[in-house]
Parts: C-alpha cells; structure tokens; sequence
C-alpha cells in the first residue's frame, strides 16, 4: 500500500513536471518578452491556482473536464474515456496547482536577463527563436530549476484538487498525501507516520536543493 | 556611403519630450560621433542596427536600404549585417572567447565557424584566452574579444558605442591600434562613439558633434 501510493505519487509528479517545465518556459517567455491584449488577463488566470483553495481549483476541473464538463463531455462522446478518477487527472490536477510557480520563478530569471545580449544575438543574425535557446534559456536557467524544484513539490503535495477530479482509490490515484489522510482517517498510525516522514524527506531535498541552486555561483 | 536622415520623439525623464532630427552622410573610414551625454549618439547607433526605428526618414548603407519610412521600409536587425560593439561589451557570460566569436561566423558547419574564430582570435592577439569565459578576462581582453564577434560575420558596417570606456589609459592606446587595423582590413565605414577628445582626435577622418539630438558641428572629409 506504502509503496504503491509512492509509486503513484512519483509517477503523477514526474509526469506533471515535464509539462509544466516545458509549458512553464513557454508562458514565462510569452509573458516577459510580448505584449498582446489580454496579457493580465492570461497572467491572471495561469496565477489563480495559487491563491484559489485546490478544492475550488478542483470542483473548475471537474466543470472543464469531467464527464458531463464543458470539454469532458466531447472527449468522453469521442472516446468513452474520461479524466475523471483516473491517473491523468492526477496529473492536470498537479499541472495546474503547480505551474504558477513555475511562472513566477522562470519568469522573473527570463526577464533579468539582460536585453544587450539578445539584441546582440539579433545583430549577429540569429532570430528569436534561436536567440531564445542559446542565449536567454541558458542565462536564465537558475530560475528555471528553482521553478522546476519548487513545481515538483507543490505536485507531489497536492490533495484537494486531485481528490475532487481523480478522487481516492487505492492503487490508481491515491496519492501520498491521500493515503496519509486515508491511513488518519481509518486509525492505520504506523502507516500515517511512514507516508509522512518520506513526504517530509522530500521536501527538506526540495528547499535545500533551491537554496542550494540559488546560492551557486552563475558560471563555472 | 552611409546615408542618414532620420527623425525620433523620445519621453524622457519627467515626461519631457526630446527630439532627435538627424542628417549627414559619410564615406567608408571612421566616423567619430562626439557630445555631451544624453543628445543621442547611441540613439543614432540602435537606429542604424535596427534596435529602434526612428518615427520617420531614411538610413541608407550603399544601394541597401535599411529604413525608408514613405517606401515603408524596415529591414529587420538580422538582415542587416552590422557589427554592433556594446559600451558594456554584451559577451555572452556562458561562452568562452571562441565560442562567442564563432556565434557571429555565417558558416553552416560547426568546424568552418571553430575556424574562422581561430583565425579571428589570431588577429586580434587573444588566442590565449580562447578557453576563457568573459568574466576571466581583463577589460582589453574583453573589448577584443567584442570587436572579433562584430567583425567575425563579415559586417558592411561596424557601429562601436564608446568601446573603450571601460579599459584603462595603457591599454586604451593599444586598443586604438587593433581597431584602426580591423578598419584597414575590413574596409567598411566604422562609427564610432566617444566622450575622449583624443580618441576622437586620432580616429576621426570624420567628426560629428551632436547636441540636443541635432547635429552641431561636422567636419567631414
């Protein structure tokens, strides 16, 4: 049971932060380097997780995704699969909590690079997107591992949002943090404490590891 | 021959709104552009490369023509080949001397550019800081290396913001040397920018005194 939820647990949150480095990076790039109507807006709305109770966060997936949900609907008429109670909504769950974090962090490192060297990049030749990967991606990278490391423990401590979408059942998405409040729940101590020392070990890992990162001299 | 007449309202500090209104043409060679700070010289440098666009007027280099603002004409900054020397340098913090030099090369494959930056860092004396990054190089060893990058893809102009600002007086004079023989070699007019009266004074076969974003005083040859 122990290890079956960790073994879900890494899974979802692996999962998960693959997408939100990839999409983060995109966002934070977006958001710091164009302007468009609708910016705030976008910023907005990616942000909102972050203050909005993960239940409420959920009950908006289960609206969006869920069977009968504004998208479900079409993707269980299409394919008879739904994202409710599955591991894939683990996984949008953890996305969408953990990837505001992602974008302040990789934001903020994209935009204090500094602008001469990718106006210098656009005198030598090379154009946006080729500046964007050898130049300001490389430059920006402490922020963006901060990001990721802060994004991967915000996943793997989600609850709210992946109980009301992927719900509770052992061995296909419970979790860690809800196979510790099942193990409270049905008066299981022994197995409680087991859970919550290796959620806790991995999350000193995670601050020391961004502190450490932080702290890192920038080159060589 | 480098054709410039170019028009650019800025809000400055305090909302205040500053005019630059700029005309004059010079010849392959150097062009010293002197001034008190603030009247437009690097201005005129960002215009050129395509950094900013001026609200209206011309940039011409020879038969190309950079910007025209009633043909509607905007080359993009890639397309129009200038060696751009920043007044802090820009290196690229994560790359060493060659790879910074070689980033410029138009070369497809990755050895002609290892190459062409050799041969680059040769020039200018520097091949033994070729392994080294920015920030382990001395002030002159920087700015040498800024000037091989902007030469290194082949430029049809070279524009130096104050490119020795940040070096002391004994390398200073050195330097003036490398850039006078990258003009001899490379042919190309090089406009270059300084506060430093005897800077000016040695490079300048053309002088251009700018205040208030109008010229004041030129003397060209």
């Amino acid at each position: 049971m122990i290890f079956d939820a960790l073994k879900l647990s890494l899974f979802v949150v692996c999962c998960s932060t693959a997408i939100v480095g990839i999409a983060g990076v995109a966002f934070s790039y977006l958001l710091a380097k164009s302007s468009f109507r609708g910016k705030d807006l976008l910023d907005a709305f990616l942000t909102m997780p972050l203050v909005l109770p993960p239940t409420v966060t959920g009950y908006y997936l289960i609206v969006l995704l869920g069977r009968r949900g504004i998208l479900g609907s079409y993707i269980y008429e299409l394919t008879g699969w739904s994202f409710a109670f599955t591991w894939e909504g683990a996984v949008v769950a953890a996305v969408v909590v953990s990837l505001p974090l992602m974008i302040k962090a990789s934001r903020a490192s994209i935009e204090s690079v500094n602008t001469d060297y990718e106006t210098a990049s656009y005198t030598l030749g090379k154009g946006k997107l080729e500046t964007f990967l050898r130049i300001t991606l490389p430059l920006a990278r402490r922020g963006i591992f901060a990001g990721l490391v802060l994004a991967f423990a915000r996943a793997l401590g989600e609850f709210g949002a992946t109980l009301m979408i992927a719900g509770n059942i052992p061995g296909k998405t419970q979790t860690m943090p809800l196979a510790i409040y099942e193990a409270v729940a049905s008066g299981d101590d022994h197995r409680a404490q087991v859970l919550a020392v290796v959620l806790t070990a991995v999350s000193i890992a995670a601050i020391y590891l961004t502190n450490k990162i932080s702290r890192t001299a920038f080159y060589g | 021959m480098l054709t410039i007449d170019v028009k650019k309202s800025f809000h400055k500090q305090h909302d205040r709104l500053f005019h630059l209104d700029l005309s004059f043409s010079v010849n392959a060679g150097f062009t010293v552009l002197t001034g008190p700070s603030g009247a437009g010289k690097t201005s005129l440098l960002r215009m050129i490369a395509g950094i900013i666009a001026p609200d209206e007027g011309v940039i011409e280099l020879g038969s190309t023509v950079y910007f025209d603002s009633e043909r509607r004409i905007d080359m993009q900054i890639q397309q129009r080949n200038v060696g751009f020397v920043f007044q802090d340098y820009a290196l690229f913090p994560h790359m060493t001397a060659t790879q910074n030099i070689a980033f410029g090369v138009r070369a497809s494959a990755s050895a002609d550019r290892r190459v062409k930056a050799e041969e680059m860092l040769s020039l200018f004396h520097i091949e033994h800081i070729a392994d080294r990054l920015p920030h382990e190089m001395s002030g002159g060893e920087q700015q040498r290396v800024a000037l091989a990058r902007a030469l290194s893809c082949e430029p049809r102009i070279a524009l130096l913001d104050e490119p020795l600002s940040a070096v002391d007086i004994e390398t200073r004079s050195k330097l003036l040397d490398e850039i006078e023989s990258a003009q001899d070699r490379a042919k190309i007019p090089f406009i270059y920018v300084t506060h430093n009266e005897a800077e000016a004074t040695r490079l300048g076969t053309n002088r251009i005194y700018i205040r208030d974003g109008r010229v004041a005083a030129a003397e060209i040859a």
